[in-house]
């Protein structure tokens, strides 16, 4: 094959582009200069020369996103291929980036923006949102814009953020060219359909006469965006027998297309329902003999429970005593730790199978970060996985996708994923030193970053605190741990275990015991990473930073919580919660 | 005193061995390159990714009090959990004479649920050991000890260890001067290093000139004993202390009255053997004299000094007391000991031993307070569950505050000088908790060391398998109507005797997982040595070897004949006049 002439740019579809490459590219000089000839032929005698040279008169469409897990930049660049593929000249841009002033000067704005947690944005853009929502920045009475919210159903402030910005915008006078979506877990399709109807809105008039030239971006065909098949070639819960944590250790190994991932991505798993939850669900709902919407639900969210599924269940099926749990205002304090099972057997009615359908969601794989490099594992991958179990309103519960590995997996077996690239959780250079931060299974992504940075030979030095409840039973990869202090491939760790004494110690007190060298690190240019616990660890380990920066260089709490402002511009504050 | 003149601590740093031509043993290196003791143990406690320390540290916290042991049941599971051996540490506690105070006992059931594996264990040597604590909380641990007025230094290692007592209150003026000398002799031969205080209690010490052994350890000198050293005082009629299984015994000689007159002297008992190596074996005590009270400290330091400067330190197997005074003659080691101590010895004066058991139940002594002796199975202080949760029992007794607890030297428990008025509380808490003893003759005198899971020495099941044992046993004793019988049993896990099973009419030594050698013919009053009796038996192997042994005794014994003297006197065993004989006139 020869070398691909047609670039990326080109107002063709990916395999468009790939057979015009295949002609054009071995052509030779003659054969080039007689299609030259051919082709201005033919546009002499149609007369639609003009919009051939669309990339010259391209208009700038600003693309903002708001992302956590990746979803919303993933989307902001599926639009940029499509927009720049209809005259216009994407740029994309990371909220937490963006220069707030210069919003004004924006023609034509899109924003896909994430809502996370309790209807908090992704923590890496609090500072911009605020600044957004609140800030003084001028009219937006030229631009024109649409806004694509991301969102989890289950939680009861669905797609908060989204609807906010589409607020601020409308209030400040921009105008909105399409309707706002709001997405659930299951965003592809009306996603595509959005970015469809978004681009041409916007695009430029002489092109949007014609048809959105569509970019089909599920057949791209590569393992990089592709969900491939792997094999279980370890799964070994890394806890003792003795702990009443299960972690396990998950090794897959890729027979054809591997996944390109580096330190920092994840990989998505795709799971399935315990066929024994699904068979009390079907029989709940009085739907035991149907089994094709046994095998549907294989693969359907059987369990998540919002207020949204409480109306519909009540609109659907006209029970009476939901409607009032709904209007009397208990519904919200109802669905607590309750799942769609209880609401089928509290609230027994016969239903249809299409309206158990109304009820359910897809079920979204599962994204773990990936605990190894390439570099030192070969065309293996490995994921570190929780198993959730516990106990509420008189059933035992447990967490679907570490249930299927947990309990219905084994060496051998085939799981199909799909690589979650995180740009924002990248290594630094070679030779800068890096502070991990990483209890529970946040320490993933820091095996695979100590096992890169030794298989790379990077010369930074490396320091990992490490948090789990118990020494013994619950220290996860302890022998590999002890063998990259050994080896130099970790200049310091230090670890903390919560229920080994009677006073609770957790990873941010060691960072305030160890505080002089930790600031020491970040003033000479480390990197300081955080992955685990959205809830409680990130803020008290930020916490712990800016108080020991505060502490160690005599400065106020503000000036200490500017300096991690200031490392997070920088991209050497870099967290990965959940 | 000893005398300490021609270069005496010289003399302790290259001693005189019993064979010039061997090499002195690794742990005489690594005890004279510890600086007292101190080795790298505070380094090692700074490594956070490791619950171990290192080898030779490993040695020298036994100094310290503590073993590094790891759980044994999850080692299979752990290389391939990626994590290392399940270490932990166990903590003996250095407590004269088993004696503790009511609020004594509260910290320590507190620090064993808090830092241990929430249960005490009640020793053969008249101790709690706590088992589990990891090495983060071995700081925090050995502080709450300290606060309770107790410690752990020279619990364990080349050192005195405990000094073991007869603890039974009711001989209250006998027992007082026996504890007054366990203490004074305990208080004398502690290690004086600061060792101990620096690492655990007060921080690590600035590095300063080093300090003369002289002045350090006046007793010990740099490299401290060749191999442990146990010291235990007796009060006649009992023998609870296994007086003839120690380096060093007292034993109470009484007036009418019941007043101590002084104490016949006893040296070179030891219990541990190797398997296979015929030239280690357990071994009685000799009696050495007659000494006054405010001779015995004399005494005491001088036998020690003695078995300092004597002891061969080429060899740990031969490096116990017992040895040195096999190779060098009694008669020379008195007369060293008399020069040391400036005395001479008066002739032993006669008393008489009936029994090693403890005695059960309630005993009133006369003065307003009574003592109750509970039945501990196996020293194992723990809530099990199904009316035996005996850990918080003991704990509702403690918080009444009505009494002391006494550690018998048979891992039991007394709870003494209860007044009377408070009697019936205490009984109703160890009734409902099964600590009173039970009927079965052979489960009241029964001891087992801890073995498995966490000794590191273990060949076998002890403490986890005896009552299983005892119950096919007691099956086997019902049928020939001996069930109410007194008769001794005792198991350990290996052959070092901790639980001194070679003084036992039925002697049970680990051999491999599963199996065991089965001893007979051991006196009743702990006086005379077993003889092996059958080799490598496992369960059904130990009720067939027994079976028959108890239908003969029960037709065949004469009048008050006991179970031990019966297997010698049937011929099922040779009997086994002293050490150097354990291992011969096995039958084929």
């Amino acid at each position: 094959m020869g070398v691909p002439l047609i670039p990326k740019t080109a107002p063709f579809g990916d395999e468009e582009i790939e057979l015009l490459n295949r002609v054009v590219g071995p052509a030779n000089e003659r054969q080039r200069a007689w299609l030259a000839g051919f082709l201005a032929g033919i546009e002499s005698t149609s007369g639609v020369a003009q919009q051939a040279v669309a990339p010259l008169t391209a208009e700038p469409l600003t693309i903002v996103f708001a992302t956590e897990s990746g979803n919303s930049e993933r989307l902001a660049g599926d639009l940029a291929k499509v927009a720049r593929k209809n005259g216009l000249k994407p740029n994309v841009i990371d909220l937490a980036d963006l220069d707030i002033q210069t919003l004004a000067q924006a023609q034509r704005l899109v924003v896909i923006a994430a809502t996370w947690g309790e209807g908090d944005p992704p923590s890496r853009v609090t500072e911009k949102y605020n600044e957004l929502m609140q800030g003084d920045f001028g009219r937006l009475e030229s631009v024109q814009y649409s806004v694509l919210a991301l969102g989890d159903s289950a939680y009861a402030e669905f797609c908060a953020v989204g609807k906010a910005v589409d607020a601020r915008l409308e209030a400040l006078g921009a105008r909105r060219v399409v309707e706002r979506i709001d997405c659930d877990l299951d965003f592809e399709e009306p996603a595509a359909d959005w970015i469809e109807r978004t681009v041409k809105a916007l695009a430029p008039a002489e092109s949007s006469t014609g048809t959105v030239i569509a970019v089909d971006f599920a057949k791209a065909g590569s393992a990089k965006t592709e969900i491939v098949e792997a094999e279980i070639t370890e799964l070994v819960n890394l806890n003792s027998s003795r702990s009443d944590k299960e972690t396990v250790h998950l090794a897959l190994s890729f027979d054809g297309a591997m996944p390109p991932y580096e330190p920092g991505d994840s990989l998505e798993l795709y799971v399935e329902n315990d066929p024994a939850e699904i068979d009390a669900v079907l029989a709940a709902a009085d739907l035991a003999q149907d089994n094709a919407l046994r095998d549907e639900l294989r693969t359907r969210d059987i369990h998540t429970l919002s207020l949204k599924s409480l109306e519909t269940y009540a609109t659907l099926t006209g029970h009476r005593d939901i409607k009032a749990l709904i209007d009397c205002g208990e519904a919200k304090a109802w669905i607590a730790d309750r799942q769609l099972i209880d609401l089928l057997s509290c609230f027994p009615i016969s239903i249809k199978a299409d309206q158990l359908r109304a009820i359910t969601r897809p079920l979204a794989p599962r994204a773990y970060s990936i605990a190894s490099s390439r570099r030192d594992v070969g065309n293996e991958a490995h994921l570190l996985i929780s198993a959730v179990r516990y106990r509420a309103h008189g059933r035992d519960r447990k967490g679907v996708a570490s249930s299927y590995v947990a309990d219905r997996r084994k060496r051998g077996d085939k799981v199909r994923v799909k690589l979650r690239a995180n740009k924002h959780f990248r290594l630094p250079a070679a030779d800068k030193d890096v502070i991990m931060v990483g209890p529970g299974t946040g320490v993933a992504p820091f095996r695979s970053f100590v096992q890169e940075r030794r298989a790379t030979g990077a010369t930074g030095r490396n320091w990992l605190f490490f948090g789990e409840r118990t020494f013994t039973h619950d220290f996860l990869y302890q022998l590999e741990w002890q063998d990259a202090v050994r080896d130099g491939a970790l200049a310091r760790m230090d670890v903390a275990f919560s229920r080994d004494q009677p006073e609770k110690v957790y990873v941010q007190h060691r960072i305030w015991e160890r505080r002089r060298d930790v600031i020491e690190w970040l003033e000479g240019g480390a990197s300081f990473y955080v992955c685990g616990d959205a809830k409680e660890m990130a803020g008290s380990v930020r916490k712990a930073v800016e108080t020991a920066y505060a502490d160690v260089k005599s400065v106020t709490p503000e000036q200490a919580a500017e300096f991690v402002r200031q490392l997070e511009r920088d991209k050497r504050y870099l967290t990965d919660t959940y | 005193m000893i005398s300490r003149d021609g270069g005496f601590f010289d003399h302790v740093a290259t001693p005189t061995v019993f064979s010039m031509s061997k090499e002195l043993s690794r742990n005489e290196h690594i005890k004279e390159a510890s600086n007292f003791l101190r080795g790298t143990i505070a380094e090692g406690l700074r490594e956070s990714l490791t619950g171990s320390i290192v080898e030779d540290d490993a040695q020298l916290v036994k100094f310290h009090g503590m073993y590094l042991q790891d759980d044994r049941d999850l080692r299979a599971e752990r290389g391939r959990k990626k994590l290392e051996k399940a270490f932990s540490f166990m903590l003996r506690v250095r407590i004269t004479g088993g004696v503790l105070t009511s609020r004594q006992w509260l910290a320590l059931d507190r620090i064993a649920r808090i830092y241990a594996n929430g249960s005490m264990r009640l020793t053969t040597r008249q101790t709690v050991q706590l088992h589990g604590v990891i090495k983060s909380n071995l700081r925090a641990t050995l502080k709450d000890i300290d606060a309770q007025l107790l410690n752990t230094i020279a619990a364990c290692g080349d050192v005195n260890r405990n000094v073991m007592c007869n603890p039974n209150p009711h001989q209250s003026r006998a027992h007082a001067a026996a504890q007054a000398l366990a203490q004074a002799v305990s208080d004398h031969l502690t290690p004086r290093t600061g060792a101990y205080r620096e690492i655990w209690l007060d921080g690590e010490k600035i590095a300063g000139a080093p300090e003369p052994a002289a002045e350090v350890e006046p007793i010990y000198g740099r490299t401290y004993l060749p191999r442990k050293f146990k010291v235990v005082v007796a009060v006649p009629p009992s023998n609870d202390v296994d007086i003839y299984a120690h380096d060093l015994g007292f034993i109470a000689i009484l007036d009418q009255v019941g007043d101590v007159l002084g104490w016949n002297v006893t040296v070179g008992g030891g219990m541990g053997m190797t398997h296979g190596e015929p030239d280690t074996y357990p071994r009685t005590a000799d009696m050495l004299g007659f000494c006054t009270t405010d001779q015995a400290i004399a005494v005491a330091e001088a036998v020690v000094t003695t078995q300092r400067d004597w002891g061969d330190r080429t060899n740990r197997k031969h490096a116990r007391l017992k040895y040195t005074i096999e190779d060098r003659g009694l008669d020379n080691f008195r007369a060293e000991v008399e020069r040391r101590a400036g005395i001479v010895f008066q002739q032993e004066k006669p008393f008489t031993f009936t029994s090693m058991g403890d005695r059960y139940g309630w005993v009133e002594s006369g003065d307003g307070l009574a003592h109750l002796t509970l039945f501990v199975q196996n020293g194992r202080v723990q809530d099990a569950g199904a009316g035996h949760d005996q850990m918080s029992a003991l704990r509702q007794i403690a918080e009444l505050d009505v009494g002391d607890f006494r550690i018998t030297p048979n891992q039991n428990l007394i709870i003494a000088n209860v007044p009377l008025a408070h009697r019936q509380a205490v009984d109703r808490l160890a009734k409902a908790s099964g600590l009173l003893a039970p009927p079965s003759g052979l489960r009241r005198n029964s001891m087992a060391c801890v073995a498995l899971p966490t000794c590191g020495l273990a060949l076998a099941e002890s403490e986890r398998y005896l009552p299983t044992l005892m119950d096919a046993l007691e099956e086997s004793l019902a049928r020939y109507g001996l069930s109410a019988d007194d008769i001794v049993i005792r198991m350990t896990g290996c052959p070092n005797g901790c639980a001194r099973l070679y003084l036992a009419e039925v002697g049970l030594v680990g051999k491999g997982p599963g199996r065991y050698n089965l001893y007979l013919g051991a006196a009743f009053d702990g006086s005379r040595l077993s003889k092996l009796y059958s080799e490598d038996l496992n369960h059904e192997g130990l009720v067939d070897a027994l079976d028959p042994l108890f239908a003969a005794y029960a037709q065949d014994r004469q009048p008050g004949e006991r179970f031990g003297d019966f297997t010698i006197r049937a011929g099922f065993v040779a009997r086994t006049s002293n050490g150097r004989d354990f291992h011969a006139n096995v039958r084929g």
